[in-house]
């Protein structure tokens, strides 16, 4: 895959942080970003003909392997971000009857 | 004693884990026996391995150093630790009551000592973007720890603003890899001069610092916070402003000891970034009336004046600005907790209808003045050795100092108004029954006072620089400070307390959150386009 097209994934999540007036979008934003870099690490580790990283007495050239062991830590914390995002969403939601960003942010302080 | 700088980090994990397991009325001992053994360990560490710390570097798993975590020290790191043990004994003392231990609060709490731990020491770039990721996971929860509906949207804004900053951190990391072949950041910097591909190198830079921006807090992507500082308990208020945002700092320092070799222009940049930022946080500070958000926003002006230090080419200016990162550590969390006291007593936040706190708790407000004295920069107080040391880096250029001096002034207006809660007479209908937390405020102002006097022999043990030219009674900051309190007083009198619609406008200015990111976009923009294109 070309690396441009997965820099473009992070490019369509930021912009779409940049322009979603909900929650759960937001969420799904940095969950789309997430993915693009992830893609992107793959794509620097990967070329052409490159075998997989395990290494026997029959394989002559295997791909990094770094960045696939750095990728799955990555997954792993964006996993505990978006499980922790959505359930302060659920909470937002009961508080302020609303996943809106405008509707939540324009509410006064309660004592 | 090579296995101490592993150890910070799990000590802690391990003790907020027990506690959490076996959730038994004693834990809270466990909790200052843990403590007092991260002490202990630190201590010795900087005393065994202070003349040469990269023999005390430790290689997790016993592999080679370019392809291992290495957890290393330097008195930088080491200086941010003991401010951090600090911290982290006050709030201890703070939250403590006898028969009514929050097991689930300490749990959170040990674990963030234990990741910014971490944070400190470790010296690969993707461990390091673990731990930046753990430290936000961790303080969202303490943020929303109230559950009220301000904190969980406070919470919400605070996860997901830095998560997006610290993902283009990510990519950063990436881009260096491509480049060197290692994530070790101290190869990567002597390697720095070696390497073919500038313009990579030069957007790694910007993706980096435009994440730890974002953890810093400054203009223009500082708006989650006021929000997040304004809206947790007043203890975590205290350790986030204290702490956490200056790992902002301390990332903003190392990242440029890392790139110092591609003789990148960053000074300009961030001087202008930073006196924006003291100013913008100056002014919604003055439009503010609830107590807790006067205090978040002036972190945010402290912290500009903490870059307008650290952007400047000249050593003894840079020291000032991270010597300013530690005072204000000290004195914010001073004021946060001495605010939360209050609170708590008046049941409202709100400035103008507290009153007569002089009277109702008259030590309290003692240790409040202290911290009111040290963050607008007094003689005797350790906000005016900081402060001092960078007005003497740059008194030369005019515009420079002008915005400094317009800083100070400000600052002083601000807590003109926030002392009125001081004086009159505001009878409370109930008698206060707690005990104030005399411990933990006494500490934080003793240390305000001794690092404001004692102050060159303490910079001489921590860093090895000699500030002994900073006098303390000189007539000129005696001088400086008496016009700060006057003009300040004219402005509160003057401006603040007609309450105009501007500064009505100001306080109810909410910006949203797509707003933000649209902001950190063109933020990167001005980025790319100051050290790319110019």
């Amino acid at each position: 895959m070309n690396p441009v097209l997965t820099f473009i994934v992070v490019l369509i999540g930021l912009y779409g942080l940049a322009t979603s007036k909900n929650i759960i979008k937001s969420v799904f934003c940095v969950t789309i970003i997430e993915s693009g870099v992830i893609l992107l690490f793959l794509n620097f580790a990967n070329y052409e003909g490159g075998a997989i990283p395990i290494v026997s007495e029959d394989v002559a050239a295997i791909v990094d392997p770094l960045p696939h062991a750095l990728m799955i830590t990555t997954i792993v914390i964006g996993s505990a971000v978006t499980a922790l995002a959505l359930i302060i969403c659920i909470k937002v939601f009961h508080h302020y009857g609303s996943t809106e960003w405008a509707q939540i942010l324009r509410r006064e302080d309660v004592k | 004693m090579i296995y101490v700088p592993a150890f910070l980090v799990l000590i802690p994990v391990v003790t907020g884990i027990l506690i959490l397991v076996f959730r038994n009325e004693r834990m809270y001992l466990l909790a200052f026996l843990a403590q007092t053994l991260i002490t202990v360990l630190a201590v010795s560490y900087f005393f065994v391995f202070r003349d040469d710390f990269a023999s005390g570097a430790f290689v997790l798993g016993g592999w080679p150093e370019h392809i291992g975590i290495t957890l290393a020290n330097d008195r930088l790191s080491m200086s941010f630790i003991f401010l951090t043990i600090l911290l982290w004994w006050v709030v201890l003392f703070y939250k403590y009551e006898p028969r009514k231990t929050d097991h689930s609060f300490l749990f959170f709490f040990l674990f963030l000592q234990g990741v910014f731990f971490g944070l400190l020491q470790t010296n690969d770039l993707f461990n390091l973007f673990v731990f930046i990721e753990l430290t936000t996971i961790v303080a969202t929860v303490l943020v929303g720890f109230k559950k009220t509906g301000s904190s969980l949207r406070a919470a919400i804004y605070y996860l997901l603003i830095n998560t997006s900053g610290i993902l283009m951190f990510l990519i950063g990391v990436l881009l260096l890899y491509n480049v060197f072949g290692t994530i070790n950041l101290l190869h990567i910097r002597d390697n720095m001069e070696a390497m073919d591909s500038e313009r990579l190198v030069q957007l790694a830079y910007i993706l980096m610092m435009a994440g730890i921006s974002i953890k810093a807090a400054i203009f223009p992507v500082y708006t989650w916070l006021p929000k997040a500082h304004g809206a947790a308990q007043s203890a975590v208020s205290a350790l986030l402003s204290g702490l956490i945002v200056k790992s902002g700092v301390y990332l903003f320092i190392r990242m440029n000891q890392m790139f110092a070799a591609l003789s990148l222009d960053y000074v300009d940049f961030f001087f202008i970034i930073g006196a924006l930022t003291a100013i913008v946080g100056v002014v919604f500070a003055l439009s503010q009336k609830d107590i807790k958000q006067i205090l978040a926003y002036h972190t945010v002006s402290q912290v500009g004046i903490v870059f307008m230090g650290l952007a400047q080419v000249d050593a003894m200016t840079a020291h000032g600005g991270l010597l300013h990162a530690f005072h204000h550590g000290m004195f914010k969390s001073l004021l946060f907790l001495c605010a939360g006291v209050i609170i708590k007593v008046y049941r409202t936040k709100n400035v103008s209808e507290i009153r007569g706190v002089m009277k109702t708790m008259p030590f309290v407000s003692a240790m409040m003045i202290i911290g009111m004295l040290s963050i607008t920069g007094a003689p005797l107080f350790n906000g005016y050795i900081s402060k001092s040391i960078i007005k003497y880096g740059i008194e030369a250029n005019p515009f420079q100092y002008a915005a400094l001096f317009a800083v100070n002034i400000g600052t002083a207006a601000s807590f003109i108004k926030a002392s009125q809660i001081f004086f009159g007479e505001k009878p409370l209908s109930y008698a206060v029954k707690k005990r104030p937390p005399y411990v933990a405020l006494a500490i934080l102002s003793i240390l305000c006072l001794v690092f404001g006097v004692f102050f060159a022999p303490l910079s001489d043990f921590f860093f090895t620089v000699d500030i002994s030219h900073v006098s303390i009674l000189s007539a000129r900051g005696i001088l400086e400070y008496a016009l700060y309190l006057i003009a300040g007083y004219l402005i509160f009198r003057l401006i603040i307390k007609k309450d105009g619609s501007l500064i009505q406008r100001l306080r109810g200015f909410r910006p949203s959150f797509e707003t933000a990111n649209y902001v950190f976009v063109l933020y990167m923009a001005a980025m790319a386009l100051h050290f790319i294109v110019l």
